[in-house]
């Protein structure tokens, strides 16, 4: 194969590669607090000897857009939201993992939970614990819960460093960066996050992939012909 | 092609929102019916490059990685138990709970079943039951002479006479509550069920331990605002339209791959 069909080879793979996270990123636009992922193409350069230097395209990375989604009134007494930078912490098997979705509950036992179960972490990493007969509960801006009146637990808010941060699936993310509490969280109740996807950019990427990849189909098609014409003259030359 | 099965995945999360939507309206005249609402949750991701592996000698790491996700799924339908209009009704077994709380309601089999619909009426025998004929758990009943009951903020329910015989006690109505009003399961009819996630059943009596009072001659209307029903229904349809243009660019590009010669 020539140079120009390998170029554009490795461009197409890239490319069905961005299909999927854009698809990903749609078929996600109204989970709550989830992050649209923005992909990085970066060239690399095949070398060799005595031949001119190829430079390639290929999907090298993708980073999660952390900007802020829209706030969504909901009313629920667990609905809760983070205004700004901040991550609710929830305890699954063990492990401490972050979300920003905050569509919480209690359980049988009167702990705050995610629709997954997992509990939910105060400010010294236990389960928020909520007496079961609670009538009134609030949320304050700074995390603090109170039943009727009396301050029960205090939510957790920790800050972590976009490179330590990676998706782990039902809106929780594992972060493997240092992390720390949140000195001044903004806690909204009775709003949950909406993910950050905006349709209208998501369609503009799709329109441009599906495009760049119908180009490098065409250039393939193209390099076919020249070839094959090429090798028609040689071979009527004789 | 991993690309229509995400949109797939994405078409069906807004099928179930609609559901939902389509669920919360047909009930929006139901006693005591609270809002549903979906929410979603993202599917596992596939790790291409994961980040944080060294990218050179020297030590330097992948900052980003790629990571593919797979796709949304429905995370939860959950009723947000939120207090309805009280309207009233002047009916003297429309009895409303004002704040947290259910009636005990007993099941043919013998189950109890708790319910908001406080719109009672009297059995042949003189028993309050449900609409549906299910007896009120206490076995309230009120004598055949009675002129009208009263029935007090906090359950105790008098059977009031017209020959001057003093208003006479004929029960009290429990009112029961959860730890987890939402992990309660459906049983259609407005009745609930007991689940492990709701825990045990709290049983009480009204104004106590954090149940609601009660109200003589009030119904609870649902919770289910129609405006914003709406705008979700548009919502879910234009998130199912986007996931449809996926699909189609997905299946144009797998036939200009199919083209490639």
């Amino acid at each position: 194969m020539s140079d120009a069909i390998t170029v554009s080879l490795s461009r197409q793979t890239g490319l069905l590669n961005e299909l999927s996270v854009i698809a990903n990123n749609i078929a996600n636009a109204n989970t709550e607090g989830y992050r649209t992922e923005a992909a990085l193409f970066s060239e690399f350069v095949s070398t060799r000897a005595d031949e001119p230097s190829v430079s390639m395209g290929a999907l090298r990375a993708h980073f999660p857009v952390l900007d802020q989604g829209a706030l969504i009134e909901t009313g629920a007494v667990f609905d809760l939201a983070i205004d700004g930078d901040g991550w609710f912490a929830v305890n699954r098997g063990g492990e401490v993992l972050l979300t920003r979705a905050g569509r919480f509950q209690t359980d049988s036992d009167g702990q705050l939970v995610t629709p997954d179960g997992d509990p939910v972490l105060d400010d010294v990493g236990t389960p928020v614990q909520l007496p079961p007969n609670a009538i009134e509960v609030a949320v304050s801006s700074d995390g603090t819960v109170t039943a009727d009146g009396l301050g029960v637990a205090q939510i957790g808010i920790l800050m972590a460093e976009p490179e330590g941060l990676s998706r782990v699936s039902d809106n929780l993310w594992r972060n493997d960066g240092p992390v720390r509490f949140a000195e001044e969280a903004r806690i909204r109740q009775g709003f949950l996050e909406g993910s950050n996807v905006s349709p209208v950019e998501e369609m503009a990427r799709l329109i441009e992939v599906q495009r760049m990849y119908e180009a490098g189909a065409n250039l393939g098609e193209s390099e076919h012909d020249r070839i094959l014409s090429l090798i028609e003259a040689l071979g009527t030359r004789r | 092609m991993t690309a229509l099965r995400i949109a797939a995945t994405g078409m069906e999360a807004q099928q179930t929102r609609v559901a939902t939507i389509a669920n919360n309206i047909a009930n929006m005249s139901t006693t005591a019916y609270s809002a549903r609402r979906a929410s979603f949750a993202d599917l596992l991701y596939r790790q291409e490059v994961t980040p944080g592996v060294l990218s050179s000698r020297t030590g330097t790491i992948v900052p980003g990685g790629v990571q593919i996700g797979i796709g949304v799924r429905t995370a939860a339908v959950t009723a947000n138990p939120t207090q309805g209009v009280l309207t009233n009704t002047q009916g003297d077994l429309d009895i409303a709970i004002e704040g947290r709380g259910y009636f005990d309601v007993e099941l043919p089999s013998g189950e109890i079943a708790f319910t908001r619909d406080g719109r009672f009426s009297l059995d042949p025998n003189g028993l309050i039951v449900t609409a549906e004929g299910f007896q009120v758990a206490g076995g309230l009943a009120v004598p055949e002479i009675a002129r009208s009951v009263r029935i007090s903020n906090d359950g105790q329910a008098f059977a009031i006479f017209d020959d001057g015989t003093p208003p006479q006690q004929i029960g009290i109505f429990q009112i029961t509550t959860f730890a987890n009003e939402q992990g309660l399961e459906a049983l259609g009819g407005n009745l609930f069920r007991e689940t492990e996630a709701s825990g045990v059943p709290l049983t009480g009596f009204a104004g106590i331990d954090g149940a609601g009072f009660l109200r003589q001659g009030y119904l609870e209307e649902s919770t289910v605002d129609v405006v914003a029903e709406i705008a979700d229904l548009i919502e879910a349809q234009r998130g199912y339209e986007l996931n449809s243009r996926v699909m189609t660019a997905a299946d144009e590009m797998l036939s200009a791959a199919t083209r490639i010669r």
